[in-house]
């Protein structure tokens, strides 16, 4: 294709494509802008009070003190940690039972009320069991982080594996394929998009889990921050402990796309 | 010739949970080395479940079924896996079979370059135009040597153009590979194309109405369409199917 020179046309429709991709940027960055800007305009003019409503300098002024006296990486690290190793967990653990739910039909029918009634619970229900079972640490919170997330991965990995197409089936049987096979051969790459996808629910999912995690129960960790900042009426605080989740959060997604990508790439499909 | 497939009074009953359904009853026929045969009946007779039985996927209710050699079994669809090349779509029944050895190998690349896929083996099954896609299929189920194919309408999900030249493709290549076909088909025109002997099938629970013996020889589907018996088939086979 490369080779081939390109109509005008073409050279023209590649050129449109192009701008059209730079003012959405260019809109996306100006509205961030704007936003901030409207919020440091009406916060220093005193149109509201800074102290309820925080501003963008009084963020970044936190966010440098924090650093200053060495607990910011402090308190991202901690929770980094807790919704890393609650996402892995979930994710692994939730991968695992929907393959057996997957084997068996049987196993598949006797639990499936348990599921339900799991996955429509609201785990924060559960708070004050887990700070009784898990103590106040970040055990806790990690257990709180699997329990959000792996019935979502249970029941997305499961529709995936059964939606598999019963005439490939018939056909792999129709070679002799044990159950084995036709798991490794047909049913685990057809239901690589679902990864994919399960995964990007579930970076979610593990920050849901980590953040109410540390709501319930916490010393330290950005949840921590926003749920002390609450209680002392430091909402500079909670507004910058806010801010920091949003980035990590955009950054875990991002490698998940990214991990999609490299892999996509590599499978050339 | 030997008979290579027997269906001796075979019964064979569906069970859901609001009742059974006789999908089959002392149902009787046999396929010889080297025979085309063609099965036509109304839709919804049961002539998949026919090869399934064939196949030994599904155990009959009553009755034997008897078979020498190996089957190989091509579906509607060509069914090739999109994430696989189509070397690697064509060898996929020798992996599952644990056939490693590089002769096997050998003789399914062999196999595909003579039928015209060796500038495709690379490519992905999205790649290539359904005739092209519906070959690799054929050759895949020809990868294992099988004795007896089990065709399930192969050609009914190709448009009308490629399904002639398909058919004629298939019929070429099942007949140099001097194969036992079993073809299970809606299309009466596209049975007498390509069988040595039609078989007509009752509606449900199937059974062998008639039997016919084809007249045409080794003559290939698209001749036999202009052949001067071929309308006079029709016509008898259509009354057959519709009585």
């Amino acid at each position: 294709m490369k080779n081939i020179p390109y109509s005008k046309e073409h050279a023209r429709f590649l050129r449109r494509r192009k701008q059209n991709l730079a003012v959405v940027w260019a809109c996306r960055i100006g509205l961030l802008a704007l936003l901030l800007g409207m919020w440091e305009l009406v916060t220093a003019l005193g149109w509201v009070d800074p102290f309820i409503m925080s501003s963008p300098s009084r963020i970044a002024r936190t966010i440098a003190s924090l650093y200053a006296d060495g607990s910011l990486f402090y308190h991202i690290g901690v929770t980094l940690w807790e919704t890393l190793a609650g996402f892995a967990v979930a994710v692994v653990l939730g991968f695992a039972v929907a393959l057996a739910l997957w084997w068996s039909e049987t196993l598949r029918k006797v639990l499936e009320p348990y599921i339900v009634v799991l996955n429509a619970l609201p785990k924060i229900a559960l708070g004050p069991l887990i700070i009784i079972w898990f103590g106040t640490g970040s055990e806790a919170i990690v257990f709180m982080t699997v329990l959000v997330g792996i019935i979502v991965a249970i029941l997305h990995m499961l529709s995936a594996f059964i939606a598999t197409d019963p005439n490939k089936i018939l056909l792999l049987k129709s070679m002799g394929a044990s159950k084995a096979q036709i798991l490794t051969k047909l049913v685990l790459p057809s239901s690589y998009p679902a990864v994919i996808s399960m995964l990007k629910v579930n970076v979610g999912m593990a920050w849901i889990g980590s953040i109410m995690g540390e709501y319930i129960v916490s010393r330290a960790g950005l949840g921590y921050l926003i749920v002390y900042g609450g209680q002392v009426f430091k909402l500079d605080l909670v507004m910058s402990a806010t801010f920091i989740l949003c980035l990590l959060a955009a950054g875990m997604y991002a490698l998940v796309v990214l991990l999609e990508k490299i892999l996509v790439k590599n499978t050339e499909r | 010739m030997k008979n290579i497939l027997q269906f001796q009074d075979v019964t064979y009953i569906y069970h859901t949970v609001r009742g059974e359904l006789v999908a089959a009853k002392d149902l009787t026929f046999s396929v010889d080395e080297g025979e085309f045969v063609a099965i036509i009946g109304p839709s919804g007779c049961g002539k998949t479940t026919l090869l399934s039985l064939a196949a030994g996927l599904m155990k009959p209710s009553e009755g034997t079924i008897e078979s020498r050699g190996t089957f190989g079994y091509m579906l509607q669809k060509d069914e090739l896996f999109p994430w696989r090349t189509i070397e690697k779509n064509i060898f996929l029944p020798l992996e599952v079979r644990h056939q490693k050895a590089p002769e096997q190998r050998e003789r399914a690349l062999g196999l595909a370059r003579k039928y015209g896929l060796g500038d495709f083996l690379k490519s992905y099954p999205a790649q290539l135009s359904g005739g092209m896609r519906q070959r690799a299929a054929l050759i895949r189920t020809l990868a294992t040597n099988p004795d007896i194919l089990l065709l399930d309408e192969p050609f009914s999900a190709l448009d009308y153009q490629t399904r002639l030249n398909v058919c004629e493709d298939v019929a070429g290549i099942i007949r140099s590979e001097k194969k036992t076909a079993l073809l299970i088909t809606h299309d009466i025109s596209e049975a007498i194309s390509l069988a040595d002997r039609v078989l007509v099938l009752t509606a449900r629970p199937a059974r062998v109405a008639h039997a016919h013996t084809l007249d045409f020889g080794d003559v290939p589907p698209l001749k036999r369409r202009e052949a001067a018996g071929f309308s006079g088939w029709f016509e008898r086979l259509w009354r057959e199917l519709n009585a």
